[in-house]
């Protein structure tokens, strides 16, 4: 049963996202493949061992052999028996601009990638789909980049203090006066690096006795953040809201593990749009839940701040909602804004809090401030307040892009996940092998992507993900799209059997076990 | 931390063999084995499910009651580290359903190994002792149990 018709009321829009399920064959197949590289994993080890092959690792010396070993070799099996072999995927230089097009310091490896040497050569103009670029404003050229290069010159790199200290710039409480006008919220604060916002400001804001129900997918700042608040942590499936409001009301009845007490706070930490799937948060049940147990609601938009929405205010304006309703907004600067850092607005009280109880307000340095001039005029140029409307078309742009891509790559037949609107594009690959094939067959024909496999992602779900940008023109994309019709049917990744399921049928186990801590 | 990956499990291993496909995947292995063994000339039909029952149970002692920790990096500080596969299943919750599997597929192989063999002697004790060495470590009173301290570090 489509759990939509229930809580259809809530959605103004219609919803679909879909998850389609791995077919049983490739499934079987890629187990296959990883067993064969394991097997193969343990002869290499052997041979090294033995000395027939020389080892390349890190390893002790030989006066220190009989001491307590200093490195495990066992948890290393994976890093140097099969992510070693894919390596030349990852940790790409480029040398420009990460725009629509880039370029990258091409590199060759003799000993099968345990060193990279570089020729020397740069390869132009690769069409970038794996920079988190999603208005285009990463550019190197335009009113932000001439707006940015006078501050350079007037204020110089570096801020050389926290914001407690001498690090206060009258362009930081501009940026947040604007950050919080164009929220929608009371008051807001900005930090310079968007992970330190998540795992320092979650501390300030809950402690022990405390109740953090958190997605299963969150981002690894969001699970910092709430480990290292000591609060009692609790999971739910993802995106799935049955699961969300059995946690809440188990929290309300039975209160604190052993003394029953009621929970101090209960906070649930949700992402806008959650970036190795490309779900969007089902935002109007979790708010409805939210009102119904009364507890509070930490949206962390890093992803969808600025690529959603009819005019980029995010996910709260995607589904039409108040953003009074959430009480923390979280979002970064790094995606959409073509700079670094972070924010977190909400009401006065709360922010002013925070400012004094934050860890990276008072420790972490602060902005620097050409990197603050390029958020404020990226974010003047989205709200239309620079006198052009730039800004909306490339809003509408990204939407068009969106939807261009997502419908043509799953008309060639791929698997893609995630939602329809999020330009966040998950295509499936599934076998180990085809991880590293996909990037480099990308490479040769001048498209950079970013491929993820396992443990990032569960052992059968590796997949390609694609960032699409507003920079991104339709014949960038027909380009893209033809190479990768082209890639598909060289590696066979047409999967799909056209069978769309909704997410609360995916095949998670109904029973997950979670780590107890003794 | 949960460095470099985009969910919030701990050991994934914990999960693997609850994925889709895996049981396929692990029948099929079995079924592949077998059929190898009996395609070569020189092995009649009772010494090819006696040696399928011996290497698939050595197998399986090998990779879920031998090999302790984990191929990869884990954010538990080393909890993991001095379990075996089998101990890791589901975070040592006992009874679950790949626990009820992979306790059952033993057997079953036992029982067709057993038919085959015609229940000769020599067959019978092979069997029975390489089920033994496979069944007695999935007990759950011997879970983390290391006898005379052998594979403990």
């Amino acid at each position: 049963i489509n759990h939509i018709v229930h809580n259809g009321g809530l959605y103004k829009r219609p919803f679909n996202e879909d998850f389609e399920e791995t077919p049983m064959l490739v499934a079987v197949l890629t187990y296959v493949g990883y067993g064969v590289l394991t097997l193969f994993g343990y002869l290499r080890d052997f041979m090294r061992q033995w000395k027939i092959e020389k080892c390349q690792n890190a390893t002790e010396r030989e006066e220190q052999k009989d001491f307590v070993p200093l490195y495990q070799d066992f948890e290393n099996f994976y890093n140097r028996n099969l992510y070693m072999r894919i390596r030349d995927s990852w940790n790409r230089p480029i040398c420009s601009v990460p725009g629509a097009k880039v370029d990258m310091m091409e590199r060759v490896s003799h000993d099968y990638n345990w060193t990279f040497t570089y020729t020397g050569r740069v390869i132009k103009d690769i069409i970038n789909m794996g920079s988190y670029n999603y208005l285009g404003f990463a550019q190197k050229a335009g009113t932000c980049q001439e707006a940015a290069a006078k501050v350079l010159s007037q204020y110089g790199a570096g801020a050389c203090s926290t914001r407690q200290e001498m690090g206060n710039l009258d362009k930081h409480e501009e940026l947040e006066k604007l950050v919080a006008r164009f929220l929608g919220v009371e008051s807001a604060m900005a930090y310079g690096m968007g992970f330190a916002t998540n795992s320092m400001n979650i501390p300030a804001l809950v402690g022990k006795g405390c109740l953090i129900l958190s997605d299963e997918l969150n981002h690894a700042s969001l699970v910092l953040g709430a480990r290292l608040s000591g609060a009692t942590i609790r999971i739910f499936k993802h995106n799935n809201m049955q699961s969300l409001e059995k946690l809440l009301k188990d929290a309300i009845v039975h209160g604190q593990p052993r003394t029953r007490r009621p929970w101090k706070k209960i906070l649930i930490l949700v992402e806008g749009i959650y970036s190795m799937e490309g779900s969007i948060v089902r935002l109007p049940e979790v708010i409805a839940l939210k009102k119904k147990y009364k507890s509070y609601l930490y949206l962390d938009e890093a992803h969808s701040i600025g690529a959603l929405g009819p005019t980029g205010r995010g996910v709260v304006e995607y589904f039409g909602l108040s953003p009074e309703d959430v009480d923390v907004m979280m979002g970064t600067f790094t995606k959409s804004f073509g700079a670094a850092g972070g924010y977190i607005g909400g009401k006065k009280e709360l922010i002013d809090y925070l400012r004094t109880y934050s860890h990276s307000a008072v420790y972490a340095t602060s902005m620097s401030p050409p990197v603050v001039e390029q958020i404020i005029t990226s974010m003047k140029c989205i709200m239309g307040e620079d006198g052009t409307t730039v800004g909306k078309a490339r809003v509408q742009q990204l939407a068009e892009n969106t939807r261009y891509f997502r419908r043509r790559l799953k008309e060639m037949g791929f698997i893609i996940y995630g939602n329809e609107d999020s330009p966040v594009v998950p295509l499936m690959l599934y076998m180990p092998a085809k991880i590293g094939a996909f990037g480099r067959e990308m490479l040769k024909r001048n498209i950079g992507v970013v491929v993820v496999g396992f443990p990032a992602t569960p052992i059968i779900e590796s997949r390609a993900r694609f960032c699409l940008s507003a920079a991104h023109t339709k014949e960038m994309l027909d380009t893209a799209l033809k190479e990768i019709n082209e890639v598909g049917d060289l590696l066979q990744l047409k999967y799909s059997r056209h069978r769309l399921v909704p997410l609360l049928d995916r095949p998670f186990d109904e029973t997950t076990y979670e780590e107890t801590e003794d | 931390m949960n460095v470099g990956v985009a969910h919030s499990e701990v050991n994934p291993n914990t999960r693997v063999m609850n994925s889709r496909g895996m049981w396929l995947t692990y029948a099929l292995g079995v079924g592949m084995l077998h059929i190898v063994l009996l395609s070569i000339p020189f092995f009649s039909v009772p010494v090819a499910w006696t040696l399928t029952n011996v290497i698939h149970n050595l197998g399986m002692y090998v990779f879920l009651h031998a090999v302790k920790g984990t191929p990869f990096e884990t954010p538990d500080q080393g909890k993991a580290r001095l379990l075996t596969h089998w101990e890791q299943l589901d975070y040592g919750v006992q009874f679950t359903s790949s626990r009820k599997f992979f306790t059952i597929s033993p057997i079953i192989l036992y029982f067709l190994a057993s038919f085959y063999t015609k229940y000769d002697k020599t067959h019978f004790i092979l069997n029975t002792t390489s089920l033994l060495t496979v069944l007695i470590p999935k007990l759950p009173q011997l879970h983390g149990v290391r006898i005379f301290g052998i594979n403990k570090y």
